[in-house]
């Protein structure tokens, strides 16, 4: 069976390496969080709550929505 | 790998080495309160210093709370599922109204195998919901 795509996608890879390739740890620090954390969100193991989302989007001095995506289910 | 990551497979392997060492106690010494020393094993889930990083100033990020909060809700659904089970079973083998007599001994030892089932199935949670997808 087909693993579903995420409901959450989010270009936290990408935008680190835009951003001058920027560790995962400095991100980490910079988000409040630990790099585990980082490692799991770039997986897609892991939805992060609002503020966590905001945290990561103001460390690439970008918006939130660039950051993350949301694919509305059919069901949704 | 996370420090609350190491902490659980350091529990699971105390606990593994706690059901191991009572099987070899049972089997040598029968049951009885000597059979009970083997839980004192169970002291050695204070080891690992990521247990105490509370008293260390270090934090849980939300992840990492989210996970714990679930492994220890986990571990005390266990609980209450083999405390159900056992009542009933009690029940429906000797009869609700029967009296019974026991040791002392099997009182405490009933309480240290159920501190024994919260830590395996909190630590197992927490190995699993590391691992797991979207929702860990």
């Amino acid at each position: 069976m087909p693993n579903p795509e995420p409901e959450i996608a989010n270009h936290i890879r990408r935008l680190r390496f835009e951003h001058g390739e920027m560790t995962q740890d400095d991100l980490a620090k910079q988000a409040g969080v630990t790099r585990h954390t980082i490692m799991a969100l770039e997986a897609g193991k892991y939805f992060p709550s609002l503020l966590l989302a905001f945290r990561i989007a103001r460390a690439f001095a970008a918006p939130v929505e660039r950051v993350f995506e949301y694919h509305a289910r059919e069901s949704d | 790998m996370s420090d609350s990551e190491k902490w659980a497979r350091w529990t699971l392997g105390v606990v593994a080495l706690t059901i191991a060492a009572y099987g070899v106690f049972v089997a040598f010494l029968g049951h009885g309160p000597a059979t009970s020393a083997v839980f004192a094993l169970l002291t050695l889930t204070a080891i690992p210093a990521s247990s105490r990083r509370y008293f260390k100033g270090r934090r849980f990020d939300e992840r990492e709370r989210e996970i714990a909060h679930k492994a220890l809700r986990a571990g005390f659904s266990a609980f209450w599922l083999a405390y159900i089970g056992l009542i009933f079973a009690i029940g429906i083998v000797k009869g609700w109204d029967a009296n019974l007599t026991a040791p002392v001994w099997v009182f405490t030892e009933t309480l240290l195998w159920a501190a024994t089932l919260i830590w395996g199935v909190e630590a197992l949670t927490t190995i699993l919901l590391y691992r797991g997808g979207p929702r860990a």
